[in-house]
């Protein structure tokens, strides 16, 4: 049975960035435990909807937590005793946790569409008069840090982790970036707002450090060439630049590539 | 996957009503849905979600009455192999395992 507990922890476990598998044994010898559900966790550790299905725990990790591990939705079928399994393993991943260095105007916009793309959304400042829930009240977190180097020493990272740096000085960025390009972990993305000569400053900085990084894989200036100006015009270009980057797209008019087409005519 | 209809199924069991849930989950060649694809369906026949729209769908909603009638869960299989063009114009060609659950 779909029972309601299961799906608020269901919830609960995705806003909390965990990735979680919703198992339904969708056939099983004995029909009773047809329809039942239980939530698996990546260390093995379980929920079970129904008390009756704790008999399968060992079954369901050696059989289902490989494909959590590979990142597979699917159905298995397997023995486990006298009995026939199948079971629908469906995961659920963890949202893409979108960290905004610097509260300032331009975070505003670019956290509210951080938002609607379902991210989970980190606003951090060392500043307390700008890390303030009532200046982001629709983010996840705000961060109030000590430092912009203590913070990125220490924020798990994946590649899942997307990191944009719209600090109030290049000096901020270097810190952040020197703690970033230092750690093993490495963000899906990393962009940095800044004029040409600030850029320039940066790596300057940075290369005493990291001689042989050639920083190419840092997206910066930041955003996709569409003539942004205002704050949110700039979200918007910073935005779609993350898309690009999470769904490995070209980033280029959809229209360019169905004009030539058309000029083929409809065959 | 989202989380979406399975919210919408707890939210119609604290209401009390009826309905049935119809998952894909495993599909064969090519399918108008893949895997997670789900579906509400309602004892007057509305649907909210879709597993791929034409015959398909018609068979798995009446189906899915059933089985908010008689409680027991089931499998059923839609075939799209047979037939190249279906008259509605389903033209996939691959076959979709659903499990039908009441809620």
């Amino acid at each position: 049975m779909l029972n309601d507990q299961i799906i608020e922890k269901l919830q609960k476990s995705i806003e909390k960035r965990r990735e979680t598998a919703l198992i339904t044994i969708t056939d099983h010898t004995d029909r009773r435990m047809v329809g039942n559900r239980i939530l698996l966790w990546n260390d093995g550790s379980q929920y079970h909807g129904n008390t009756a299905s704790q008999c399968l725990t060992e079954a369901l990790n050696l059989h289902c937590l490989p494909l959590m591990i590979m990142k597979k939705t699917k159905t298995i079928n397997f023995q486990w005793g006298d009995a026939i399994v199948q079971c629908y393993v469906e995961l659920y991943k963890a949202p893409i946790h979108f960290i905004i260095a610097g509260a300032g105007h331009v975070c505003e916009p670019v956290a509210k569409v951080g938002k609607m793309l379902d991210f989970f959304v980190t606003v951090v400042d060392d500043r307390p008069e700008f890390a303030t829930e009532e200046r982001f009240p629709e983010v996840d977190e705000v961060v109030c840090c000590e430092s912009y180097l203590s913070y990125f020493q220490h924020v798990p990272i994946t590649s899942d982790t997307y990191v944009l740096l719209l600090t109030r000085g290049h000096k901020f960025d270097v810190i952040s970036l020197q703690q970033l390009l230092s750690r093993q972990e490495k963000p899906g993305y990393i962009g940095m707002i800044g004029s040409r000569r600030r850029i320039a400053g940066v790596f300057e900085q940075l290369r005493e450090d990291f001689p042989n990084e050639s920083f190419d894989h840092i997206y910066t200036p930041v955003g996709i060439d569409i003539g942004a100006q205002t704050p949110e015009e700039i979200s918007i270009s910073i935005m779609a630049e993350i898309l690009k980057v999470k769904n490995q797209a070209s980033g280029h008019s959809l229209s360019g590539e169905v004009h030539s087409l058309a000029k083929l005519g409809f065959r | 996957m989202s989380i979406h209809y399975l919210q919408q199924a707890v939210a119609i069991r604290e209401r009390g009503e009826a309905a049935a849930l119809a998952t894909v989950i495993q599909t064969k060649g090519s399918t108008p849905r893949k895997v997670g694809a789900k579906m509400i369906i309602y004892p007057n026949g509305d649907i909210e979600g879709t597993i791929g729209g034409g015959c398909g769908e018609a068979e798995v909603i009446r189906e899915a009455l059933n089985v908010i009638e008689t409680k027991v869960p089931c499998h059923y299989v839609v075939d799209l192999t047979s037939g190249l063009l279906y008259e509605d114009g389903g033209i996939c060609g691959g076959t979709m395992e659903i499990f039908i659950e009441r809620l």
